[in-house]
């Protein structure tokens, strides 16, 4: 097997033979610089695969895959580091029928997945924030088990499965998703050395590695074979290990005070401190060793969202007193955008499940689910997705714009309304959407470019998948193939598809009223105070936005659909304010600005957010006629595709003509109030849709 | 014949985008380079250009999975000149796969792969060969675009436009070198050392952090604001555009010169020394601008030993971090979402850009 591992030698000067810091192929474990913390995790993984695994967080170019892929030179022969690349598929994730040999033998051999052959070893996800949902659910649940169980085409087969699984990923591609975070016993959050002389050295061994490979690993070798046997003397020590006294109330004692969902976190504290205990080569596990591993026990569970900043030093004695560093993230409220953990709290009711950081991550199970079975359920409207988190918001005074009053031309620039933190909006239903129609030929056969995830039996041959259909034909050729033909019957039953899922997310459109009666009363600070708002649950969603607005007399595409969030956020800064409503306008450049976007992508299910007080006053061709925008308005609802939602900015405390209101229902359109928008009530809202 | 592309040493201004085109052939181990700009700044054709300057590598001849010799010997355990049994070739029984004829080791140019920016999963990492396993059911695997570009580079025009499953795809083997399949009943893993290369504009979006990454070098490319510059922009242009095999051989002296130059650079490269004094100001100057992880530092080194390889010196000097420092270090200080907008969420300062 060698072609597993790092194939090509180091010297080769065709491409970047180094890839992550400080890389190179086989750059050895004992001569990693710095990063105390993340190797004792590993190790401590390495010593107690029933830890559940290791999870390494942290910015990128932090040295974390060189360090999980130098820990499998550790591991005694045969257990392997394999890895699950992001896009790999079901069908050898969890493994499948063999075409080779049921061809040969006539009968359905099963050949073992992924996980399968994993089986004692290491398995690698990096990047495994954007691992597929659908694949994370099937590690879960033979993580937890043990075991892996194939069934494919009718056969099944048991095949044993347990494996130290490592995941490495940067925070900043968005968040785990809880209920994967939560299999994983030991995290690190990873940051750079801020020593230079520890980043001198860091240089200089990467230097060293790079310019004599061979040599370098020969150096460092005793060191590492050192490290090998230290392991393995530390498994042996494991089994006879006991707790002083005073060990288990004090663990207990730590997940109450830190506050942890679940009492996985009291039995994976308790495991750590063994392995740390076994690796120091005792078999007592003492206070000192709960201390020395809590942080990487606790730092992904904690219930409230935040996990403290990486600490500046590497591997700060823990404190004895361990609730004071958490309780000021908990108390504070949250900086750091999409690094909620979205668990517990807030969450929109009306699910099932509830309960939990698991109970959250229900609704995505079931949109996994969804595509195959073609369930429907409550999930598909409100599309949450605590992967993402709606809860993340900017800093506290993130949305001080451009405060120029005036620009040329007698319009008005107004500042930016502070965002906030917004509930999600009802955008994501066209995965769930897509799930539930299956049976929508358009939207499937044009969806073509998404990535597979899995396949299914399928009615048509629009998406065949083929391999999945020739393993599904394979055990019924030596009936169905007449004498001395080679080639294979494929009969219709055969047939498999893809199952494909798209992460590019969806569209935003906006459409914001730029008018004169926008300025009043600070109502355009407040408009765009929301739309930053909703652009920046857009940036964490990886949608892509349009900004469509108008005033004066024209409407005008000020961003054709992009996924530049910052354009979008710029534009919407620089936005003037003034002159009359060419409201029909605006409605319909958004509507033909949708069309090219759907052309383009027909899966695609754009939304539409209109900001308004819906007071038009300019026509589409000269001054304003009497019911000319409910005509516009019916007629671009008649767009099936689009979801149109308003946010009616008139003011509650002036004069109320609701027009907004009206606009909004014949657009078919669900309408909220700015101040709605907040995330406190927009709660309510997001079940109100749901009806 | 095929029309030459317009030649590397006939581009006008443009400094620092030559710069890090230039210092991204010297140094392969840079990763490649990511070329900002609005459209009509001649970043394409800059890329192109880079085709011709490249140098050649020793492969063996037919491989389908671009091996060297030397990964060959590792690899594929058989002599060169008998049939091919590479592990990989075995997961590979192609058909009409010229490695289960002999092969031979070849001396070839360092290809350049465009990877546009429709392409699927399956061209991109490879997939199940259709004919083979309609034909005998076998599962074979064809090589996608990944394999292709080992030790070469690797073009993406419009990078930013790239679907998210491909960036992934790309982020996985870059970060490893190695493309590993494990999808369709395959399951392999081949190296995929190459550079990336990437033009973008940025009006049409940003990158994915972690993909912004991966570029060793960004260089943000403007129009030239020089009237007498834009001028001869025009005159060369036109002049290539009637004649363009003459305008070759007109700029023929100055190209052969250029690789001449980068050849001497390749040479020098493993000897160029970096004293403790520089390293020191390579940690410093990374730290002050508050880069993201280590990676900053390395390219830093990476990109001054290149620079001082270029001008002919076997010493990097503190001018040579200053110098290129812009190159490395634009695109990796740590920036929020919207930060712009929402100013005051700066972490850091320096982390504006």
């Amino acid at each position: 097997m060698r072609a597993r591992r790092a194939p090509g030698g180091c010297d080769d000067p065709g491409g970047p033979a180094v890839t992550a810091v400080p890389g190179g192929c086989g750059y050895p474990f004992a001569a990693l610089v710095g990063q105390e913390r993340v190797r004792t995790a590993l190790l401590l993984g390495a010593v107690d695969r029933g830890l559940g695994g290791v999870l390494l967080r942290g910015e990128k170019g932090t040295g974390k895959s060189t360090a999980v892929r130098a820990l499998a030179d550790l591991l005694p022969g045969g257990e392997g580091l394999r890895t699950l690349p992001l896009s790999a598929t079901e069908d050898r994730l969890v493994g499948g029928v063999d075409l080779e040999r049921t061809l040969a033998r006539g009968r359905a051999v099963l050949s073992p997945g992924l996980l399968a052959q994993v089986h004692g070893g290491v398995l690698y996800v990096d990047e495994i924030n954007l691992l597929d949902d659908h694949l994370g659910q099937v590690l879960v649940t033979v993580a937890g088990a043990g075991r892996v169980r194939v069934e494919r085409e009718g056969f099944s087969g048991v095949f044993p499965s347990e494996f130290l699984l490592v995941g490495t990923m940067n925070p900043e591609e968005g968040d785990l998703r809880p209920q994967l975070s939560d299999r994983f016993g030991l995290c690190v959050d990873v940051g750079g050395e801020v020593d230079p002389q520890v980043r001198v050295e860091l240089l200089r061994r990467c230097r060293e590695h790079e310019a004599d490979p061979v040599g370098f690993v020969r150096r460092w070798q005793d060191e590492n074979e050192r490290l090998a046997r230290r392991i393995l003397r530390a498994r042996h020590l494991l089994p006879q290990r006991h707790l002083s006294g005073q060990v288990r109330p004090y663990v207990a004692e730590l997940c109450r005070t830190r506050r942890v969902a679940g009492h996985r976190a009291d039995l994976v504290l308790e495991r750590a401190a063994s392995a740390h205990a076994a690796w120091q080569g005792r078999t007592r596990v003492e206070i000192d060793d709960v201390l020395a591993v809590a942080e990487f026990a606790l730092t992904h569970r904690g219930r409230h969202a935040v996990p403290p900043p990486p600490p500046p030093a590497p591997a700060p004695p823990p404190d004895p007193s361990p609730r004071s560093s958490n309780d000021d993230a908990n108390d504070a409220p949250q900086e750091k955008p999409r690094e909620g953990n979205a668990g517990g709290q807030e969450r929109p009711e009306g699910q099932e499940r509830p309960g939990g950081p698991s109970g959250g991550a229900a609704a995505q199970d079931r949109t996994g689910a969804g595509d195959r079975s073609g369930a429907t359920g409550p999930d598909e409207t409100t599309g949450t997705d605590p992967a993402t988190g709606p809860d993340g918001q900017t800093g506290p005074d993130g949305g001080k714009g451009s405060d120029r009053p005036t620009s040329p031309g007698g319009e008005q620039v107004f500042a930016t309304g502070d965002p906030f933190a917004v509930r999600r909006l009802p955008v994501r239903e066209d995965r769930g959407a897509r799930g539930r129609n299956g049976r929508r030929l358009r939207t499937r056969s044009t969806d073509r470019t998404g990535r597979r995830v899995g396949t299914r039996p399928a009615d048509d041959a629009h998406d065949l998948a083929l391999d999945a259909t020739l393993r599904a034909a394979a055990p019924h050729q030596r009936h169905r193939r007449p004498e001395g033909a080679d080639r294979l019957v494929v009969h219709r039953a055969d047939w498999r598809e893809k199952i494909r899922r798209r992460r590019s997310g969806t569209l935003v459109l906006f459409v914001v009223d730029a008018s004169g009666s926008m300025g009043v009363r600070g109502r355009m600070l407040a408009s765009k105070g929301a739309v930053l708002s909703l652009l920046l649950d857009v940036y964490r969603n990886r949608d892509h936005v349009g900004l469509v607005t108008f005033r004066g007399r024209e409407a005008q595409l000020l961003l054709p659909p992009t996924c530049s969030i910052d354009v979008a956020g710029r534009l919407l800064r620089e936005l003037p304010t003034g002159g009359r409503t060419p409201l029909a306008g605006g409605l319909l450049l958004a509507h033909r600005t949708l069309q090219i976007a759907l052309r383009r992508d027909p899966g695609l299910r754009p939304l539409a957010v209109v900001v308004t007080d819906g007071r038009g006053t300019w026509g589409l061709d000269g001054p304003s006629v009497p019911g000319e925008i409910p005509r516009v308005a019916r007629s671009i609802a008649a767009e099936q595709r689009v979801r149109w939602v308003v946010v009616d900015t008139e003011d509650p405390r002036g004069v109320r003509l609701e027009r907004a209101r009206d606009l909004a229902a014949q657009l078919g359109a669900q309408v909220f109030r700015i101040e709605d928008l907040r995330a406190d009530d927009l709660v309510a809202l997001t079940r109100g849709n749901l009806s | 014949m095929k029309r030459p592309v317009y030649p590397f040493a006939a581009l006008v201004g443009q400094e620092r985008l030559r710069l890090g085109l230039l210092l991204s052939v010297v140094s392969p181990s840079l990763s490649g380079i990511l070329v900002r700009g609005e459209k009509g700044t001649a970043k394409s054709t800059a890329v192109r250009a880079l085709a011709d300057l490249l140098p050649t590598q020793r492969i063996m001849q037919g491989c389908p999975f671009r091996l060297s010799p030397e990964e060959h010997d590792e690899l594929c355990p058989s002599p060169p000149s008998a049939p091919c049994r590479s592990k990989l070739c075995r997961s590979n029984p192609h058909s009409s796969n010229p490695s289960s004829s002999n092969l031979e080791v070849a001396t070839v140019r360092v290809p350049v792969v465009e990877l546009p920016v429709g392409a699927t999963e399956d061209r991109v990492a490879g997939t199940i060969d259709l004919e083979r396993a309609l034909q005998e059911g076998v599962r074979g695997f064809e090589p996608g675009l990944l394999a292709a570009a080992h030790r070469g580079i690797l073009y993406v025009d419009e990078v930013n436009l790239l679907d998210d499953h491909v960036v992934d795809l790309l982020l996985d083997s870059a970060a490893m070198g190695v493309n590993t399949v494990e999808r369709e009943g395959i399951s392999l893993a081949h190296p995929a050392r190459f550079r990336l290369v990437g033009t973008m504009n940025p009006e049409e979006g940003e990158l994915r952090p972690q993909l912004l990454d991966r570029f060793g070098l960004c260089v943000s490319v403007e129009g030239s604001q020089d009237p007498l510059e834009r001028v001869e922009i025009m005159r060369r242009r036109s002049e290539y555009e009637q004649d363009p095999e003459g305008f070759a051989d007109r700029w023929a002296d100055e190209q052969a010169e250029l690789a001449e130059r980068l050849d001497a650079a390749r040479r020098l490269l493993p000897e160029v020394k970096a004293g403790q004094d520089v390293l020191l100001r390579i940690a410093t100057v990374c730290l002050d601008a508050g880069v993201d992880g280590h990676r900053g530092d390395l390219t830093l080194l990476r990109a001054s030993t290149a620079l001082a390889a270029w001008r002919g010196r076997d010493a990097v000097v503190v001018e040579d971090i200053e110098e290129v420092g812009e190159l490395v270090l634009s695109h990796r200080r740590r920036r929020l979402p919207l930060q712009e907008i929402a100013t005051g969420a700066a972490p850091r300062p320096g982390g504006d850009r």
